[in-house]
């Protein structure tokens, strides 16, 4: 083979230079990236030159282009309860047998032994989203949600108690998740459930009260509840009496229902109950 | 033999097979394409739930981003590894194992996105999470790839043993650069799935770096599109100067062309978060910098295609600066379908740039403009690129030839005017705000009606596409019954110059590698480090479940 031909020897000028070529772009990437345009941008905006570049790349937090907004004014949530992996391990290793003994005590009187209501306004909690009831005892128990009777049983429970009760009423028999199913409504109804109505800002209520449809954690079951306590509930987010929904989500659309709506949306909801 | 006629009949139906799995879920993506833009207009507006819409969306998606692309490359891949290197497939059991794999793969993902618990989008942006069996699924079909990729690259080391200082055929380079890009880029949505959503999706954890995960994908997909591109530009380099009537301008172009994707597809993806809080400003100026250079191997291909083209035309009694263009004989299938992508791989290549630029993109960033983008550039100009292979090679799969090039044309022609007419409308509703990834639009806001016209426009586009895949379907299954049989001709383009002895760097892919991980290195090692070093809030996972009994 003649040198002129020999692989090796033509192969050696290309690996020189496209390392060189890849090595510039990326040298150049740094230098722009990292050093010059960082330097610069944090000049106009009276950031020290090495922040700027701990920024740049990412160790510290913020664009070296701009100051760090500094608005340190606490929030006020409307709910205590956040959902931390710990407050999830709580739920997760609750024990409803030790759930039942506080049921039977304590709570049977209005939502009956196994969770079925004994009164319209009372809600039924059987086979209820655990993390539903939990949030909304700790909100009775944390003053973010109030109600004569509530409040004080909330109080004397502590949390794993809670999380007790709630994983009690859960493991109850699951409701039918899709009231579509079980009832006759009439179409406008069902026109507001599944695809709400955009002009007025209401979401479709399945977007949140479906099982699995995307809503927050804390989002009830709906379907084969009470249908005077749901009345009850959309007139009090409406009127803004209650407010531990997070980001108001409830208070602005029930605030946009019409009374109509609500009397059409309870039953709906309410069908199938047995 | 130059068609290698002996070598085609040995990979015919392992071909055939994944031709027509990718081209059936074409033809089911397409319909549900339609429905989607149907619904997204005013003339369909409230016409199925959110719920139907985002499975349509997950289908759509899975079909034509995965199933066609995939099993469309695997089926080239082994056809060019034959007839471009004129011998006959290693291990093609492991080819048919592989197949085997992947459809079972499909079906898993089939039942899940059809059972509604697979509503996820074809993306893999956690904390949503599917089914688990949603993800495994395509982790089948992604582990039937790599035995591809194996595949390739041992069709190439065996010839290159038994061919010792000769060029490899640069189809088959092609390929290879291909297969190398890909077992590189499915290393990052690998991680992904097997540490972070499938377990998530199985119940074993609770909570998920979502920054993590999001940056492992950006590794994933801005290369994956290359993947999908590299076979439109097997057919650039090696098949249209032959269609053409001319010759390859310059192999060395094609060889660098190939190459240049391999090293700047894959350290580039960050440039899909630029909106994302988890990275420094400067680590995704590095990456939006190394993102300019993929328009380098474009560029390159513009110009050696365009010349190639030149000279075909010249050859053809073109005189003049432009009059060649005139005498290309436009009829030809593959000639036609190469000037149609070059038309909508300009567009869609000026508005790529757009997307690529911070402040630029920062205006259009979740706007309907991205998903006209992808339309245009993939749906458009590389899916086309697919039609015209399917109509080059599947005469020498079938053995019979076209008996009329008229509907070829009529298809082509009305895909190129489909995807125009739907995308450029999408274009500028995304300039206005549209947004994208919304299941509806409430046409009576003032604002939003105004955007009524065209979306209806862009629908009209929509049922064009429909149109063509249907009778591109119609074509390839007439051919299988046509009564004329096949006329040999070469296949593979030759070089104006055709290499005698090429650098080994130009031959291989060791160089490369070496690169690749350099620059991957630069570009996503700190990014990726950096979970590890200050580990970020974990969100909670949330799980797709049926939304309807």
């Amino acid at each position: 083979m003649t040198e002129k031909s020999d692989p090796a020897v033509l192969d050696q000028p290309w690996r020189v230079w496209a390392s060189v070529a890849v090595l510039s772009i990326v040298a150049a990437g740094i230098v722009l990236g990292i050093l010059i345009i960082p330097i610069v941008q944090g000049q106009s905006a009276s950031i020290d030159p090495f922040t700027a570049i701990c920024r740049a790349i990412g160790i510290l937090p913020g664009s070296p282009a701009r100051p760090q907004i500094t608005d340190r004014t606490p929030p006020t949530p409307v709910s205590q309860v956040v959902w931390t992996p710990e407050v999830l391990q709580i739920l997760a290793e609750a024990h409803p047998e030790r759930g039942k003994a506080k049921v039977q005590e304590v709570c049977i009187s209005c939502h009956g032994e196994n969770g079925v209501s004994v009164a319209p306004e009372f809600p039924h909690l059987a086979g209820q989203s655990g993390a539903a009831i939990y949030k909304q005892l700790n909100d009775y128990r944390t003053g973010s949600r109030t109600n004569e009777t509530m409040t004080s049983i909330a109080k004397s429970l502590d949390e794993s108690l809670t999380a007790d009760v709630a994983a009690y009423f859960a493991a109850q028999p699951k409701r039918d998740p899709n009231p579509l199913a079980l009832a006759e409504a009439p179409a406008a109804i069902i026109r507001l459930v599944e695809l709400g109505d955009p002009s007025r800002r209401i979401p479709p209520c399945a977007a949140c009260h479906r099982p699995g449809s995307g809503g927050p954690i804390e989002t009830p079951i709906l379907s084969e509840q009470q249908e005077k306590y749901l009345v009850a509930q959309l007139k009090m987010y409406a009127s803004g009496e209650r407010r531990n929904d997070v980001y108001g989500r409830m208070r602005a659309i029930a605030s946009q229902l019409s009374e109509s709506e609500i009397e059409g949306l309870a039953p709906y909801y309410r069908a199938g109950f047995k | 033999m130059a068609t290698g006629g002996c070598a085609v009949r040995n990979v015919r139906l392992l071909c055939l097979a994944h031709f027509w799995v990718a081209f059936g879920a074409f033809l089911v993506a397409s319909v549900l394409g339609a429905w989607q833009m149907w619904v997204r207009s005013p003339l369909g507006a409230h016409t199925g739930t959110p719920g139907q819409y985002f499975m349509s969306v997950t289908a759509h998606g899975v079909a034509m981003a995965y199933v066609l692309t995939t099993f469309f490359i695997m089926g080239f891949g082994y056809f060019v590894a034959v007839t471009a290197l004129n011998r006959p497939l290693p291990g093609q059991w492991l080819a048919w194992a592989g197949f085997g794999a992947s459809i079972i793969g499909v079906l898993m993902v089939l039942v899940t996105v059809l059972g509604g618990n697979a509503s996820v989008l074809f993306t893999f942006y956690p904390p949503l999470t599917a089914s688990p069996w949603f993800y495994i699924g395509l982790v089948l079909v992604v582990a039937a790839s790599w035995v591809w990729c194996v595949l390739m690259i041992i069709a190439m080391t065996t010839w290159k043993r038994a061919n010792p200082g000769q060029p490899v055929p640069l189809a088959m380079f092609a390929t290879v650069a291909n297969a190398v890009m890909w077992l590189w880029t499915t290393v990052g949505v690998a991680i992904e799935l097997l540490f972070q959503v499938i377990p998530a999706a199985f119940g074993l954890v609770q909570t998920i770096d979502v920054g993590l995960a999001r940056t492992l994908f950006s590794w994933t997909l801005h290369a994956i599109v290359y993947f999908w591109l590299i076979p439109a530009y097997i057919a650039f380099y090696t098949m249209a100067p032959r269609a053409a009537g001319g010759r390859l301008y310059s192999d060395t172009m094609g060889r660098l062309t190939f190459i240049l994707f391999l090293i700047y597809s894959l350290p580039v993806g960050m440039h899909h978060l630029l909106m994302d809080p988890e990275h420094g400003n400067g680590t995704k100026f590095i990456q939006v910098l190394l993102t300019a250079f993929v328009s380098v191997p474009t560029l390159l291909t513009i110009f050696t295609i365009t010349a190639s083209f030149e000279i075909a035309g010249r050859l053809r009694g073109g005189r003049g600066l432009f009059g060649w263009i005139a005498t290309l004989p436009w009829d030809r299938p593959m000639v036609l379908a190469t000037g149609l992508a070059f038309l909508m791989l300009g567009l869609g290549g000026f508005g790529g740039l757009i997307n690529m630029g911070y402040g630029m993109n920062a205006m259009i960033h979740n706007t309907s403009w991205v998903t006209a983008h992808f339309h245009l550039i993939f749906g458009g100009s590389v899916v086309i690129m697919y039609f015209a292979i399917a109509y080059e090679i599947w005469p020498r799969l079938t053995g019979r030839e076209h008996a009329s090039l008229v509907p070829l044309r009529v298809q082509l022609w009305l895909w190129f005017i489909g995807m125009m007419v739907m995308t450029l409308p999408w274009h500028w509703l995304g300039l206005q705000g549209q947004w994208r990834r919304v299941a509806n639009f409430n046409y009576a806001d003032p604002i939003i009606a105004a955007w009524g016209p065209l979306v209806i426009v862009s629908l009209g586009g929509g049922l064009t596409l429909l149109v063509s895949a249907v009778l591109f379907v119609r074509n390839l299954w007439a051919l299988h019954r046509s009564a004329v049989p096949l006329r040999s001709q070469r296949l593979y383009a030759l070089a104006v110059h055709p290499p005698r002895h090429v650098p080994a760097a130009l031959n291989g892919f060791a160089l490369w590698n070496v690169l690749v991980l350099v620059l991957m290195l630069a570009a996503y090692g700190y990014p990726i480090a950096q979970f590890v070093i200050y580990p970020s809030p974990a969100a909670m996972v949330h799980r797709v479940e049926p939304a309807m009994r």
